[in-house]
């Protein structure tokens, strides 16, 4: 009986070294000890042997199958591991599941509000075929005003309203301004707004559709100093934490002070070199919101005062990647989609 | 508007020691912005940036002003000198006076009209210094009376103009509005038809002068000049606006009348401009000063509370400090009952009205570089999630589903606009479009989409992108509809591989969509190979195969697959609740069910039919095999069903899984005529 043991034994091994799968392996598991697999049967056949050998054949029976099973736990991990003895080449590809790309200008402003979010700015949206009223006269822009020529705007065919005026098409993000405190009622006001926005120019570094990015700040005792601590920390998390920002003397209508808004050159870091000359690049505007923007806003300018700044983000993105021409932002090129 | 400003020039009234450099750095951050310094053999050429509030600093002396100040708050050495010229008295050189008649219709046009004539002028080039600083400047020097208008309207920031005197008829000028259709021939020799409501000066003939713009050819000065009539005006700068803009034409004195020019410094402007006269031209004065002026009521002066100014500020500056810049600047200022007070000067009348006002000129003064730089503190409001949020996750998912976003011009063509069809209504149309290539607001994505697939598809093997936008519809004369879309197109693809996007969508989402066949066929899409998308009763897109009406356009040689999503009116609707059901303890029992259809029985509704018989036991249906061949038949189909059957309180029993099963096999033989096969 023993001889039989080490037979069942001795082909066992043999099987589970050469199964190559694990499929086999549980194969080669059921022949053994299935129902009726060779141990089970071998097992019961205890019942046949001499009462006198019983206790050592139990012993052999149990050794063998101990012996089996370790070898199936190594065969197992010889399995696992491929063999373990060829050796892989690990410069080869790996097989990737395909994966897509975001346009530049939509991972800029991911960053962009990520930023202004921890510090309590909510995105908003509002409308890009939006009334003169939302886009210019609320913001301290009377009709025939110069100051409305530096915005080149795209006006909609339609029928003008008799206090909101003629549709154009937002050539900057402020028409949300407005919106925005008619909305809260109740200051504060912490508003991030990104829309297309549109005017009539091309160059290289003008396109008719552009993204514009806002943020408006409106509560009691806000300060020009709260402005440029807003700026000064959008700077270092989104160009790096070596970089500041500073205010210029600007005019717009619609904010009072109003600033231009620079961040050191991202070469030079503010020393001055042959790209910034000045050591500065400009970003966008800034400023105060106009008392009179805040009462167009159904809020009392003598208890609420705010700040406003915004600027392209294709601008950001031009600073940041050395594209020249942003125009390549809009031509869907997908072999310059793909390197982003 | 950019200036520019020769720095030997500014030197002549700016009076300091401080570098070229060091001053452009003081001007950009306390006032105007020097945005480029040029030498120009000894020289500096500053290219300064005016804002267009601010023209009264748009000129040397103006800019010279606005550096003292800042200089001297930051204690240079400095000091303002007056050009030469400007207190000059006008009184006539010759016994012989001449004499001009003016008459203003209407004062409104012209708050301030000045005048003068001079004799004995010698026409001739004007000295190198001055030809020069013109050049400089970017201006040709023609000769020495017509560079003098030219160098006044640069140095003192007054457009001036000068007649031949011999050539007004009947030496009479008559300032009145035009009448539509009148014409004047101008100096740059182009004939020019006025609008109504332009400002003209005529003579008893003709006009001769279209004021504020430019001046007629008819009354130039020419070689032959020998009396002149120097001429410094302000001018209703509505009306100057009105004209540039119906002409289209706009030259650098319009574009300051346009903003407004300093009514007190005109007399100065025409006394310099004489003084210039009668050194580079010989000239004599031969009338008597001609100015036409009511005095503008002096505005009152503005009051500042200085708690409000330290407010703005972020820190507190001794409200002496404030009234010390604001003199520096020209204001009259005074601290009287704790309240700053002051009035502009007359070239800043336009430009300060309010307090706030005031507190920009004492803040940039006070230098911006010298304010603290603090993150606000406040309460953070608390505002709900916009869809703007989502989106920008919605984004992230699908470029893990491996699509590239792409983003186009939502303002598309005519030809983009009637791809699908033509004579489209409701559609928003821009009045005074850049060109034919951006006409109309997009109201829908996808033709953007072909396109670009078009336009790449021999670049990669297949092509997945999106995009989300909004598109435009008009809503009678309300605002247009302006709804958020996401488009998704594949090629080469076909309907299930974009059905799956779609399901994937549902997901991510967390909002239920399912299929329905289009009520009719849309004019995008593949009649048989399309579907409109719902969610719950509301149609929220369409999905499917596009036209090869429309992709022929494009010479594209696969199939395109294509969804359009309107993600405004899903988000409106409510996210399905997920709710939690019990991990089974038990082992399911899972069998294969086969039986043959006919070809058009949907398989949802041979799910749905299964899973209605099976209930309780069948726990989930799927299909897991569909084939068709010759031996079933043309008009059949065999399915395979995948039956889970399970229970809360233990492993399905052979009884029990039997009777589930035929009663699952009686409600597709009874209601589907189908046909099991064992």
């Amino acid at each position: 009986m023993l001889t039989q043991v080490q037979n069942v034994l001795e082909a066992a091994q043999e099987a589970i070294k050469t199964a190559s799968s694990q499929e086999q392996l549980e194969k080669n598991y059921i022949d053994l000890f299935g129902k009726k697999g060779k141990f089970t049967e071998l097992s019961k056949s205890i019942s046949k042997i001499p009462s006198e050998q019983k206790a050592e054949f139990g012993k052999s029976l149990n050794q063998a199958k101990q012996q089996i099973l370790a070898g199936f736990e190594k065969q197992k991990k010889e399995i696992l591991s491929g063999g373990g003895k060829q050796k892989i080449d690990i410069t080869a590809p790996g097989k990737r599941p395909q994966i897509g790309h975001l346009h530049l200008v939509s991972q800029a402003i991911d960053e962009i509000v990520d930023i202004f979010k921890r510090i309590g700015f909510s995105l908003k949206s509002y409308p890009e075929v939006d009334w003169d009223w939302y886009a210019f006269e609320s913001l301290n822009m009377p009709k025939d005003h110069p100051a409305r020529d530096e915005w080149e705007t795209f006006f909609v065919k339609s029928k003008r309203h008799a206090t909101l005026g003629n549709q154009v098409l937002t050539p900057h993000t402020s028409n949300g301004q407005v919106r925005e405190m008619k909305r809260v009622k109740n200051p504060p006001i912490r508003m991030l707004n990104i829309s297309r926005c549109y005017r009539r120019q091309v160059d290289v570094s003008h396109t008719p559709m552009f993204h514009q990015f806002e943020g408006m700040l409106i509560d009691k005792n806000v300060a020009i100093s709260n402005l440029k601590g807003t700026l000064d920390y959008f700077a270092r998390k989104f160009f790096g934490k070596e970089r500041k920002s500073r205010l210029r003397p600007h005019h717009f209508r619609f904010t009072e002070p109003s600033f231009e808004v620079d961040v050191t050159c991202g070469v030079c870091l503010g020393h001055g070199c042959r790209f910034c000359k000045s050591g500065w690049v400009e970003l966008g505007g800034a400023g105060m919101v106009h008392p009179n923007v805040i009462k167009a806003g159904g809020l009392d300018p003598k208890k609420y005062t705010g700040f406003a700044f915004g600027w392209g983000v294709e601008r950001t993105i031009a600073m940041r990647t050395e594209i020249g021409d942003i125009r390549l932002l809009f031509q869907n090129d997908i072999r310059f989609l793909e390197q982003f | 508007m950019n200036f520019k400003v020769p720095v030997s020039w500014l030197r002549d009234y700016l009076k300091t020691d401080v570098a070229a450099k060091t001053l452009a750095n003081v001007l950009s951050a306390s006032g105007p912005s020097v945005e480029k310094i040029e030498k120009v053999k000894e020289d500096y050429v500053f290219d300064v940036e005016i804002t267009s509030n601010r023209t009264d600093s748009a000129s040397v002396f103006g800019l010279a002003r606005e550096a003292n100040a800042i200089l001297s708050n930051l204690g240079e050495k400095s000091q303002l000198a007056n050009p030469k010229g400007i207190d000059l008295v006008l009184d006539p050189d010759t016994a012989n006076i001449l004499n001009l008649d003016v008459v203003i219709r209407d004062p409104k046009l012209c708050p301030r009209f000045t005048a003068i004539i001079i004799d004995n002028v010698k026409i001739k080039p004007s000295p190198a210094v001055i030809q020069n600083r013109l050049k400089l400047c970017g201006i040709r020097p023609i000769n020495n009376i017509v560079d003098i208008t030219n160098y006044i309207m640069l140095e003192m920031g007054q457009p001036m103009h000068a007649f031949d005197f011999d050539k007004i008829k009947g030496a009479k000028m008559v300032l009145r509005e035009s009448t539509e259709g009148e014409k004047i021939v101008t100096l740059d020799k182009t004939a020019r038809k006025l609008p109504k409501g332009s400002i003209v000066i005529e003579d008893t003939e003709r006009l001769i002068d279209l004021c504020g713009i430019m001046g007629g050819a008819n009354s130039q000065i020419s070689k032959r000049t020998k009396r002149a009539v120097l001429f410094v005006q302000a001018y209703d700068s509505k009306a100057i606006r009105k004209t540039t803009q119906s002409l289209a034409f706009r030259t650098e004195a319009a574009s300051r009348f346009e903003k407004g020019v300093d009514l007190e410094g005109i007399p100065g402007a025409l006394s310099r401009a004489v003084y210039l006269a009668k050194s580079n031209a010989g000239a004599k004065i031969a009338s008597e000063l001609i100015d036409i002026y009511k005095a503008k009521t002096k505005s009152p002066a503005i009051n500042l509370n200085p708690k409000k100014l330290n407010n703005y500020l972020g820190e507190a500056i001794h409200p002496n400090l404030a009234v010390k810049i604001l003199s520096l600047l020209g204001f009259e200022a005074k601290l009287q009952n704790e309240t700053i007070d002051a009035a502009p000067p007359s070239w800043r009348l336009d430009d300060v009205a309010d307090d706030v006002d005031l507190i920009e000129e004492i803040a940039r003064i006070y230098g911006y570089q010298n304010l603290k730089s603090e993150i606000p503190k406040g309460d953070i409001p608390i505002s709900p999630k916009d869809t703007l949020e989502e989106v920008i996750e919605l984004k992230r998912a699908l470029k893990f589903l491996g699509l590239t976003e792409v983003i186009c011009y939502s303002i598309i063509s005519q030809k983009m606009l009637e791809l699908p069809e033509t004579k489209r209504t409701n559609v928003v149309e821009l009045q005074n479009p850049l060109t034919e290539n951006w006409q109309y607001m997009r109201p829908s994505l996808l033709p953007s989409l072909v396109e670009i697939i078009g336009q790449n598809q021999f670049t990669r093997k297949k092509l997945r992108i999106f995009e989300i936008a909004k598109t435009y519809i008009t809503q009678g004369d309300d605002l247009p509809k302006q709804d958020l879309q996401l488009a998704l197109a594949i090629s080469p693809g076909d309907f299930f591989e974009i059905k799956g996007y779609l399901e994937n969508i549902a997901e991510i989402l967390g909002r239920e969509m399912k299929l329905k066949p289009n009520a009719k066929k849309h004019p995008l899409f593949l009649e048989n190979q399309s579907a409109a998308v719902f969610s719950g009763k509301e149609q929220v897109g369409i999905v499917g195969i596009l036209d090869s009406k429309i992709t022929d356009y494009f010479n594209i040689k696969n199939a395109v697959c294509a969804l359009e999503i309107n993600l405004s009116t899903l988000y409106s609707l409510p996210a399905t609740a997920k709710t939690y059901k019990p991990i089974p303890k038990y082992p399911p029992v899972i069998e294969d069910i086969s039986a043959i259809f006919a070809k058009q029985t949907p398989l949802d509704e041979i799910i749905q039919t299964a899973k209605k018989a099976g209930t309780p036991l069948a726990k989930n249906v799927e299909v897991i095999d569909v084939f068709q061949n010759e031996k079933l038949g043309i008009d059949k189909k065999s399915v395979t069903l995948r039956l889970t059957y399970q229970k809360s309180d233990g492993t399905p029993t052979q009884e029990e899984v039997i009777e589930t099963r035929n009663k699952v096999n009686t409600a597709l033989e009874k209601s589907l005529l189908a046909q099991i096969r064992k």
